[in-house]
């Protein structure tokens, strides 16, 4: 909470209902700034949606968010534009553009930051300017990928992709960031070299991060708070010490070694696709 | 924060490549630019084109929709509906032909069936040489050839395709996946086999459907060739501008609309269930 009494996050009673199945069902809850909250769940639990409502990719069917106090689910035009830039998103897939160079896929997460003439200019000339160019590079750096910092992304291994990610991520300089399953699609290594990053971000930015995870372990070791969703709906929230293996059992009616064993297996179907 | 003062030319210094291009490469982008602009210039002044003449130029063709409403058959209708279905005969007969003949040139012109480089690389260039010719041109030559007709039509529309086709069929044949045919020759399979039961059908859908594209676009065409006396409905178009009954024109125009139309239409449908969507 800040001075005003405010969370960074605020969700009231949030649902999205596709056709006839309930995506997200009523969720409710508040996230403090500079938290690190881990949402674990078997695929179409429904964590997806609810990353993506907060983006307002898509929109709730009923419910609201605040940020802040401000009406996220109100927002249009312009201040939906500057919400979307205060809060990142990382996707499973990386979502980059793979047919422009990693330094051109960085500096887009500096386009929500172009107003007016500068926005035109941009749009026609990608003229960033020199300030945002050495931005970009010194974050590039920060992760390891100055050396290819002028090659298409598509040239690019899935963890080094994920990298460039979080870095046009950092650019947008959010309050928030979003990670949708970022370690899905990668090796237990580059897998550990991201949830480093997005750590690193959170304790030494305080940047707030939600985060996607279908590994009990992870969000054990990286998170401050653990969310558990069944069905679109929330069925743990609480410290990650407090969801031990009874309480796996408990709410997925599984043991943890079966969890993780079907987490790696979606991880193994996701790499495969990526 | 984006970066200021001294950071940036230190970044500016390691990676200049990261902020522009150098200016030996802005130099030719600028002489680029300034070469296209000056021919593009030139061309504008040397055809004349002025917004006088543009405008005046609408003015006349104003003049000449007002003479096509309404449209009207005339007294023979009978001729246009004859040329209309002759126009319709000649593209389907030319791109029937085109197709048939193309599918060997398309197999012998495609890299990974005939391995020898000299005879493919000549099959391409002679591809090449082909596609340079327009089908009007073809006409032409047919009419003397041949003599007044649609045979002259159905020939200058298969001859300008063949090459067209046979090089988008060679290419969708090299496209073709490798596994699937090394499992033909793994089961004992010759290189007919190979190409009947690996290859074609990969291919096949992709070859009728082009073809089905070209069969749309040879109707239109197929217009134009009555013009110069290959026969179809071009003649009957000619013939009136010529008397200037423009009503009629518009008249046989709104049926080649509604034709192309349908055609568009069943082709579109076929094509689906071809590649199976």
């Amino acid at each position: 909470m800040d001075a005003a009494g405010y969370a960074m996050l605020e969700l009231q009673g949030l649902t999205r209902r596709f056709g006839a199945t309930l995506a997200v069902d009523q969720v409710s809850l508040a996230v403090p700034a500079g938290q690190m909250l881990g949402i674990i769940g078997r695929s179409g639990a429904g964590k997806s949606t609810l990353l993506r409502l907060l983006n307002r990719l898509i929109e709730p069917t009923s419910g609201r968010i605040l940020s802040e106090g401000r009406e996220v689910t109100a927002l249009r035009g312009r201040a939906l534009r500057a919400w979307r830039r205060d809060c990142a998103m990382v996707f499973q897939q990386f979502n980059l553009v793979q047919r422009l160079d990693v330094l051109g896929n960085v500096l887009i997460g500096r386009l929500a930051h172009q107003h007016g003439l500068r926005r035109a200019l941009v749009l026609l000339a990608g003229a960033f300017t020199a300030g945002e160019r050495a931005m970009a590079l010194a974050a590039l750096e920060r992760f390891g990928l100055l050396e290819v910092a002028l090659q298409r992304a598509e040239t690019l291994s899935g963890g080094q992709q994920q990298r460039v990610a979080l870095c046009r991520a950092l650019l947008q300089q959010p309050r928030l960031i979003l990670a949708d399953e970022p370690i899905a699609s990668l090796d237990p290594a580059n897998a550990r070299v991201v949830m480093e990053a997005l750590r690193q971000v959170n304790r030494e930015e305080g940047i707030t991060v939600l985060v996607n995870l279908h590994h009990l372990d992870t969000a054990r070791e990286y998170c401050d708070r653990i969310l558990a969703m069944q069905a679109g709906r929330v069925v743990f929230d609480g410290a990650p010490a407090a969801l031990d293996a009874a309480r796996v059992r408990e709410i997925y009616g599984i043991s943890e070694e079966e969890f993780a064993a079907e987490a790696a297996a979606r991880a193994e179907a996701g790499r495969a696709a990526a | 924060m984006p970066l200021a003062g001294p950071d940036v030319a230190a970044w500016r210094a390691r990676l200049p490549a990261a902020f522009g291009a150098a200016p030996r490469t802005r130099l030719l982008r600028a002489l680029a630019a300034a070469a296209f602009l000056a021919w593009l210039a030139w061309a504008l002044v040397h055809f004349g084109v002025s917004p006088q003449r543009l405008w005046n130029g609408l003015g006349g063709l104003l003049a000449i929709l007002r003479l096509m409403v309404p449209p009207s058959p005339g007294e023979l209708w009978l001729d246009i509906l004859q040329g209309l279905a002759e126009s319709l005969a000649m593209a389907f007969l030319g791109t029937f032909v085109a197709a048939l003949i193309a599918v060997p040139l398309g197999f012998l012109g495609a890299g990974n069936v005939v391995t020898a480089v000299l005879l493919r690389f000549s099959i391409r260039r002679l591809f090449d040489g082909f596609r340079g010719i327009d089908q009007l041109i073809w006409a032409l030559a047919y009419v003397r050839a041949v003599g007044l007709g649609p045979l002259a039509g159905v020939l200058a529309i298969a001859t300008a395709d063949i090459a067209v086709l046979a090089k988008l069929y060679a290419e969708a044949i090299e496209n073709v996946e490798r596994r699937q045919v090394e499992g033909v020759a793994a089961a004992g399979g010759g290189w007919p086999e190979r190409l009947r039961f690996g290859i074609l059908p990969q291919v096949l859908p992709v070859m009728l459907a082009q073809a089905l594209y070209f069969f749309e676009s040879n109707t239109r065409s197929a217009a134009i060739l009555g013009v110069v006396g290959a026969g179809g409905i071009g003649l009957q178009i000619a013939e009136r501008i010529r008397v200037r009954h423009w009503d009629e024109v518009a008249f046989i125009i709104l049926l080649m609309i509604a034709m192309v139309a349908a055609i568009d239409w069943a082709s579109a449908r076929l094509r689906r269930r071809l590649i199976g969507r």
